[in-house]
């Protein structure tokens, strides 16, 4: 991949549209897994998610999502909020919650599939 | 915050109605938008009676009525009065458009209210200061670059590649389609804006021109091109009936072509 000076725009824009299309993608397999998992028991959660397929597809839809909410409240930060300290403090509170919701779902994900 | 509302001293109080013309029968009502920068007063909606049996049909035939025949001082910018110039270019019943090519017929029934371009510092009246469109319009280069010896004759061009321009040279910077885009209106000094990007397409997509690599690099960065929300007002108020919306996709995938390139 060739890189350019100052690429900050181009990368940002192609990160969401990819993450866009694997949203779009797997919004199907998030309906099969919500209609599965109704009024399933944490044992037979447990069990769908120890099938390495679902806990991968869910970890990428997990990561995808969320590096898609990223980008879009950080748009949404650029073009509204103007005063320094606030828009500084936007931003950092954006990446930490994503961070955070990250990590609880990894985790989430990970015990189901191998805690039971 | 971006400001959503107008500060106090920017918002228009009720203004002067004007008498209705003597003896006219056949009356239009306008109500337009006055700002005198050299009192300290408010904006305001000055309410003007124009007779239709004595003016032509158009927005900006209205207006000129009212300034030779009821107030000179009147403030507005006008040229042409048939579309080319886009001097006229003003928010005419909550659209931006040109006021030359617009016909009184054309706003429902009730007063036609005009208002300057939105979110432009007003000179005066319906004169919106357009210095930082202008400037945004000379960063991108709008003129021919080569690399190439220069031909003995013209450079020349097939009918194909000629082709590629229409849509995009016809534009006239009145900058209606900007001052429509709520991203223009939000980061206007950062955003370059529909039309300047419209311009900037148009010397991108050129075959004659050699320095597309140097263009797109002016145009990587996070807002002067990716503010662009595709909200599409710019398409929807172009009186010319241009698609800025679809050049600044097009600069986009340009973008996108030479990084994963």
């Amino acid at each position: 991949m060739k890189t350019h000076p100052a690429e900050k725009g181009t990368g940002t824009f192609i990160r969401q549209r990819v993450t866009g299309i694997i949203n779009i993608v797997f919004v199907g397999f998030l309906i099969w897994l919500v209609v599965t998992l109704a009024g399933a028991t944490r044992a037979e959660m447990a069990a769908t998610f120890a099938n390495p397929v679902v806990a991968v597809l869910a970890l990428v839809l997990i990561g995808a999502a969320l590096v898609h909410m990223r980008i879009g409240m950080y748009e949404i930060i650029e073009d509204y909020i103007h005063e320094p300290r606030t828009h500084s403090l936007a931003k950092t509170a954006n990446t930490v919650f994503t961070i955070l919701i990250g990590a609880i779902a990894l985790v989430s994900v990970l015990a189901l599939a191998f805690g039971g | 915050m971006a400001e959503l509302i107008l500060d106090k001293r920017s918002r228009p109080k009720p203004g002067k109605t004007w008498p209705r013309p003597e003896g006219a029968t056949n009356l239009r009502e306008y109500r337009v938008y006055r700002y005198d920068p050299d009192t300290q007063e408010n904006p305001r909606i000055d309410t003007y009676f124009v007779d239709l049996d004595d003016c032509g049909p158009m927005i900006l035939d209205g207006l000129l009525w009212i300034k030779n025949n009821i107030d000179p001082t009147l403030t507005l910018r006008r040229s042409c009065r048939e579309g080319i110039c886009g001097s006229c270019a003003m928010n005419i019943d909550g659209a931006n458009t040109l006021a030359c090519t617009k016909g009184m017929d054309e706003v429902s029934k009730g007063p036609i209210k005009v208002y300057p371009l939105p979110h432009m510092p007003v000179v005066k009246d319906l004169v919106p200061d357009l210095s930082t469109f202008y400037e945004q319009h000379k960063s991108v280069e709008p003129w021919l670059q080569t690399k190439s010896p220069t031909p003995e004759t013209e450079w020349r061009q097939s009918r194909e590649d000629r082709a590629k321009l229409d849509g995009l040279y016809e534009c006239i910077l009145c900058a209606c389609c900007s001052t429509s885009c709520p991203s223009y209106w939000w980061n206007g000094e950062k955003y370059l804006g529909p039309a300047v990007l419209l311009q900037a397409y148009r010397w991108l997509i050129d075959s004659r021109d050699e320095a597309t690599s140097e263009r797109l690099d002016t145009l990587e960065d996070p807002f002067k091109l990716y503010r662009c929300h595709t909200i599409m007002n710019c398409a929807k108020v172009c009186p010319k009936g241009l698609n800025p919306a679809k050049a600044i996709a097009e600069i986009k995938k340009m973008m996108v072509e030479r990084k994963v390139a």
